[in-house]
């Protein structure tokens, strides 16, 4: 019984990720569509990670002491000062190990 | 090129390692079989959907809710698909099918350039670091599914986190010009805002929102630009 389930689920992660690939599916792209769609890696990438740092178990924490939110503003500050991803993601997750140490987060 | 797929993929493949665990050990203490834990990463091959799936198998949901569940989570990829369409549909089928079936979150992520999968190399180049990762991903289920119930619960030591920093070291540089600054600002703040309303479909409809918000900014830049040019002519 499971194992049907989980074949109908692969078939749908599947789906997902191919239908717009396959050529024969009778839609074009115009030039507007293609210039909304260069937006959708910066998009769809922010609204996974940000909600990681804010929300916890449906709340919003903003409070300073939150390690996610030190070990994000010292990554976001480290990328945008064009260091690459092996010392913003070393640092950041070193801060944020230090942080929830130090406030028994 | 096939060597830096696998290195430039390597801290998303280490990224997810705590989430591979978690799904692998929740499967067996949720009475899953040795062959569907294994499925699940091999054919399903999606971190969250596979965590929700689990536990709403376990807790006898309704077949239909599971696999609409399933597709919520997993319709951003037609964002992607959407995206990636006009330098993939070009392509061999077996090309196709694979890359397909290797679009991840974090292929997508290292196919933002505009050269990105032109060219042979450049495809051997994604191949080799979504195939990676594939490895990577069943490998980190594999050690949850034989670790099983000795692990304490992953997802409260925070190790989520190594999701976000990974993604913020990949978005912040790309943000070069005021369109793709406010495509983030706006994705940032709808996402948080439907996630605390508990919206599943909230991450699409903040992505959709941001890309068309990004686009209209560059639209009216755009003109500004026309215009000052027209003066001065």
């Amino acid at each position: 019984m499971n194992l049907i389930t989980l074949i109908l689920m692969a078939v749908i992660t599947f789906t997902t990720r191919y239908l717009f690939l396959h050529p024969r599916l009778p839609i074009k792209l115009g030039a507007k569509t293609i210039k909304v769609l260069s937006f959708s890696a910066p998009a769809v990438l922010t609204a996974i990670w940000v909600p990681i740092i804010f929300v916890r178990e449906q709340a919003l924490i903003l409070s300073p002491t939150n390690p996610y939110l030190i070990g994000a503003t010292i990554a976001v500050i480290l990328a945008a000062k064009g260091n690459n991803i092996y010392v913003t993601v070393g640092v950041g997750m070193l801060v944020f190990i230090g942080m929830k140490f130090i406030f028994q987060y | 090129m096939a060597l830096k797929g696998f290195l430039d993929m390597l801290p998303l493949s280490l990224a997810v390692l705590p989430w591979g665990i978690l799904c692998g050990s929740l499967a067996i203490q949720r009475d899953f079989t040795l062959l569907e834990a294994l499925l699940m990463p091999l054919l399903v091959f999606a971190g969250s959907a596979q965590l929700v799936a689990t536990e709403l198998i376990a807790s006898n949901a309704p077949l239909a809710t599971i696999l609409f569940t399933t597709f919520i989570i997993s319709s951003r990829h037609f964002l992607y698909g959407l995206a990636l369409r006009d330098k993939l549909k070009i392509l061999p089928t077996r090309w196709r099918l694979s890359l397909g079936f290797l679009l991840t979150d974090e292929l997508f992520a290292l196919s933002t350039s505009p050269r990105s999968l032109k060219g042979k190399l450049r495809l051997i180049y994604a191949l080799s670091a979504s195939g990676s990762f594939y490895v990577c991903w069943l490998l980190w289920n594999i050690i949850g599914i034989v670790a099983g119930s000795y692990l304490p619960d992953l997802t409260e030591t925070g190790l989520d986190f190594a999701i976000a920093v990974t993604f913020i070291a990949l978005v912040i540089p790309t943000i070069r010009n005021i369109p793709v600054l406010v495509t983030v600002v706006v994705a940032g703040v709808l996402s948080v805002v439907f996630k605390l309303i508990n919206w599943e479909l909230g991450l699409v409809f903040a992505s959709v929102l941001a890309m068309f918000c990004g686009y209209i900014t560059f639209i009216f830049i755009d003109n500004k630009k026309a215009q000052r040019n027209q003066e001065k002519a």
